[in-house]
This record gives structure tokens, C-alpha cells and sequence, in this order.
């Protein structure tokens, strides 16, 4: 733990050190590569003022619709292409197909169909969310052992006893795996997709609008936030999800527990 | 008709390809029906024929290849110089404590930051065109390949480097023949992870930093003139393509040599 806490200070102090050479190097001029001493106050303004929580709270609202929505469509549909066959066959081609599009690539069509603004970015994370998901709990319905199935129908359990209390816990792991990846695919769409299909709003946004006044302070410091957040996101939603859902049955072995 | 292996072969072959083929059938049908009878004039939602007579187009007037070619030339040197740098740098945090320490904090932070929202620092940074696009390219595939080439020397297993060392081996055939070769299943995975990150950044920071020529500055310049039938046909393009490097450039590379060294099972 202590070097744990020295490694990553020592690291983040590596990194400043760096960057402020950098930047009083002259190699750009400072109005393009703003000290730390002038990105430090821009950050703490935008926190003290609040904007940057209206940002965020802008970015996380289209990323959790789209992501919501996708669960909601690929969850069921990868439990159906792993429970019936026919279903498989279907669905198995057009994922493979329509998953390496890159769905930044969607973006000038979604502007086109839903106009600029909420709808495009959150049809921009559905998309980038959904294959993800549908793969990850495709493969967790076919990795159930046989036996749990058979087992649970010896002792007369229904359809839905045992889509409910087999199911859906033993593919779980996988579901979780989806989602973790589902979201990192979203975060990358979501900035995107909030710099081209501007509003007025978003992380994206911010970065994207302050190129214009060349605010290179204001961009660096909403990088930084989206970095921690990223990493939050990962590390506390998913890890704390993990743990206490399939680490806690004996599923998977868990960081830290 | 006699029943020939041959003839029941093709047969099963012939229904085989039509339950390939059914998917695409039912989901072009809807497209065609939702075209005519939706909500949406014809310009922003055109039919198939269209679409594959833009794409046609496009193909015989050599546009579309040569959007194509600029966009993995750009992919190319951007993902190489991205590997160059990741490996160089996951290999010393492999192997020595202090390189860890110092940069593994950073390497997560900026690992979580999309590569993309990079772009408009890059365009300050280096102008509009290839420049910016290929050191996006490059910086994004980075991560991906620094964290995997890392976690693949801890991989190897320290046993091997303690019997290598009892053998006399040297610091450079150490690292040539047990340290690399040993960390290659991950470093594999790692370039691929590299790869597709890099795919995606590069199509949208086309629409970003202007470029004149690429996949990505096809589609979004296409939406100025409504041209919906160019943009879908641009997509389907970068699909292929995207499918196209998965396909036949890693799991080749990945045959060719963890596979057949039997490190990895396919």
C-alpha cells in the first residue's frame, strides 16, 4: 500500500515535471502549451463555478441512456442467441458485421437522422455499446456448464425458475465483462460524438468549443477530468459491482478480494 | 439426382450459405420498406439500389480506393510508430521496478482518456492534415500495447529466466530468447487491442482535422451535400476494412508464431 501511494505520487510528480519542461521549453508558444501553473487555476475555476459538473452531469446523462438502452436490447438477445440455436444463426452475421464499423464513423448519419444534440449522441453510444454486449453474454450463456441446466430441470424447475435462478447468474460474469467493455467503447464515443454533433454542452464539447478561443488550459484540465473519471467509472462502479455480485458467489476471483 | 457425396455436399453447402445469406436478406428488406414507407425523404434515407449504385460509382472512378489506401497508409505509420513506442516502453516497465512505479500511474490515467479528445490539442499543436492525424494515431494505439507488452514480461514465468541465467545467458539473449519470446502471446494481443483502438480514433479524427483524402473526411464531407448514399457506402467500406485487418493480418500473425510455437491454443 505505502509503495502503492509513493509510486503513484512519484509518478504524477514524473509526469508534471515533464510536461512544465515541456512547456517552458518554448517549443510551442505558451499560449499552446499553458504551464501547470496556468491549467491548475483554470480547472479550479471551472470546479468553483460549477460548470464542469454541468458538463459531466451532461456527458454521464447520454452515456447512461445509451448504455441503459443498450443492456436493455443486448442483454436479452444474447441470452437468445445462447439459449436457441435459429436465433444464433441469425443475429451472429449482421454482429459480426455492423461491430468492426467504428461508430464515430455512424456519426455524419446520425446527424442527418436525429439531428444535432442529445438523440445523435446517445443513438452514437447505443451503437458503440450494444456488440460488446450482446458477445460477452452470448458467450456467458454457452459457457454454463450443461449439468446446472440439467440439474435444475430434474428437480422441475420452469423456464423461468431456470432462466431466473441459473441463467442469468451463471452468465454473469460474462454480462459484467460486456458492460465493463460496453462502457469503455461509450466513453470513447461519447466524447467523439459530443465534438462533431456539438450542442452547447458535454466534456466533449468543452474541449472541442475551446480550441476556437484557444483555451489550451481549459482543454488540458477537462482532459484530466475525463481521465479520472474514466478510471473511476472502472475501478469503483465495475470493480464494486464485480465484488459483490459473482466475486461474493465464488465466481471469479476479484481484484482485492 | 443420385446421391452422391457430391451432390449431398453441395447441398449442405448451398444451405449453409443461405442461412448466411438470410440475415442480410430480412434485414435489407426492412431497410427497403422503411426507406419507402418512413418517415424520412429519400435523401437522408436511401434505398439499397442506391446505395450500391453510389458504391459502385465510386469504386469505378477509383475514389473510393484511393480513400481507402490514404486512410491505411495513415493507419500504418501512425500504428507503427504507436507499437514501437508502447513496446519499447511496457518492456522496461516489465523489467525494471523503477520504470513500473514511475509509470504505471500515468499510463492508467491516460489509458481511460479517449485518444480523440486529444484531436483539438493535436490540431493546435501540429495544424490540420496528416500530421496531427498520424501522432493521434500513434498516441492512442500506444496505451493498449504499453499495458499488454508490461503484463506480458511479468508473465514470464521467472523460472525460465533463472534457468537461462544458470546457463550463462547473456542480458541480450536473455531478453532475444526468452524474455520476447515469452511475452509475445501478450504483446500480440496487445498490438491488436493497439490496432482496432487506432482504426477507430483515425476514422473520426478524419472529420476532425480535415484531411483531404480518407475514409473518414469521405463520409463527413459527404454530409454537407446530403450525399447519404456515399456516406452509407463509405461505411460499409470502413466495415471491410476493419474486418479485413482482424481477419487476415492477427489471426495470420498469431498462427505463424504463438500458435505454432504451441503457446497458444487455436
Amino acid at each position: 500500500m505505502k509503495r502503492f501511494v509513493f509510486g503513484t505520487v512519484a509518478s504524477f510528480g514524473f509526469a508534471a515535471v515533464i510536461w512544465e519542461a515541456f512547456a517552458r521549453s518554448g517549443f510551442f508558444s505558451s499560449a499552446l502549451s499553458p504551464s501547470l501553473v496556468v491549467i491548475v487555476p483554470a480547472l479550479v475555476q471551472m470546479v468553483v463555478s460549477g460548470t464542469i459538473f454541468v458538463h459531466i452531469a451532461y456527458t454521464l446523462y447520454r452515456i447512461l441512456w445509451g448504455l441503459g438502452l443498450a443492456a436493455l436490447a443486448g442483454v436479452p438477445v444474447g441470452i437468445l442467441m445462447g439459449r436457441f440455436k435459429a436465433v444464433e444463426r441469425f443475429v451472429l452475421p449482421l454482429v459480426s458485421v455492423l461491430s468492426p464499423i467504428p461508430s464515430l464513423a455512424w456519426v455524419p448519419v446520425f446527424i442527418l437522422w436525429f439531428g444535432l444534440g442529445n438523440a445523435a449522441s446517445v443513438a452514437l453510444v447505443f451503437y458503440a455499446a450494444t456488440f460488446p454486449i450482446i458477445l460477452n453474454t452470448w458467450t456467458g450463456v454457452r459457457s454454463i456448464n450443461r449439468i446446472w441446466i440439467r440439474a435444475a430441470e430434474t428437480m422441475g424447475a420452469g423456464g423461468g425458475e431456470l432462466f431466473w435462478k441459473v441463467v442469468l447468474p451463471g452468465s454473469l460474469p460474462f454480462v459484467i465483462a460486456g458492460l465493463r467493455q460496453a462502457f469503455a467503447r461509450s466513453w470513447i464515443a461519447v466524447v467523439g460524438g459530443e465534438m462533431i454533433a456539438a450542442t452547447s454542452w458535454g466534456l466533449g464539447w468543452v474541449i472541442f468549443d475551446s480550441k476556437e478561443f484557444l483555451r489550451t488550459d481549459v482543454m488540458l484540465g477537462t482532459l484530466v477530468v475525463i481521465g479520472i473519471l474514466g478510471l473511476g467509472f472502472e475501478r469503483l462502479v465495475f470493480q464494486v459491482v464485480e465484488r459483490r455480485t459473482v466475486g461474493r458467489w465464488g465466481m471469479v476471483r476479484t481484484a482485492g478480494a | 439426382m443420385f446421391r452422391t457425396p457430391t451432390t449431398l455436399y453441395l447441398r449442405g453447402a448451398a444451405l449453409a450459405l443461405g442461412q448466411l445469406f438470410l440475415p442480410f436478406v430480412v434485414v435489407a428488406i426492412l431497410w427497403e420498406g422503411f426507406a419507402i414507407f418512413g418517415p424520412f425523404p429519400p435523401r437522408l434515407f436511401p434505398r439499397i439500389e442506391t446505395i450500391v449504385s453510389a458504391f459502385v460509382r465510386l469504386v469505378v472512378t477509383g475514389i473510393l480506393p484511393l480513400h481507402a489506401l490514404e486512410t491505411l497508409l495513415r493507419l500504418t505509420a501512425g500504428f507503427l510508430l504507436g507499437s514501437l513506442v508502447g513496446v519499447t516502453m511496457g518492456m522496461l516497465m516489465g523489467r525494471y521496478r523503477w520504470a513500473e512505479d514511475l509509470l504505471v500511474p500515468v499510463v492508467s490515467v491516460g489509458n481511460a482518456i479517449p485518444g480523440l479528445a486529444y484531436a483539438p490539442l493535436f490540431v493546435l499543436w501540429f495544424g490540420l492534415g496528416n500530421l496531427p492525424a498520424v501522432l493521434l494515431v500513434a498516441f492512442s494505439a500506444t496505451f493498449p500495447v504499453v499495458v499488454n507488452a508490461w503484463t506480458g514480461v511479468k508473465a514470464v514465468k521467472s523460472i525460465w529466466i533463472r534457468a537461462a541465467e544458470t546457463m550463462g545467458a547473456t542480458d541480450g539473449q536473455l531478453f532475444r530468447k526468452v524474455v520476447l519470446p515469452g511475452a509475445l502471446p501478450y504483446v500480440l494481443t496487445g498490438l491488436r487491442l493497439g490496432l482496432a483502438r487506432a482504426w477507430r480514433v483515425l476514422i473520426a479524427v478524419e472529420m476532425l482535422t480535415s484531411v483531404s483524402i480518407g475514409l473518414g473526411w469521405l463520409i463527413f464531407g459527404a454530409r454537407e451535400f446530403l450525399n447519404t448514399d456515399v456516406m452509407l457506402a463509405g461505411i460499409a467500406v470502413i466495415g471491410l476494412v476493419g474486418l479485413g485487418l482482424e481477419k487476415l493480418v492477427f489471426e495470420r500473425v498469431e498462427k505463424f508464431t504463438v500458435v505454432r510455437w504451441g503457446m497458444l491454443e487455436r
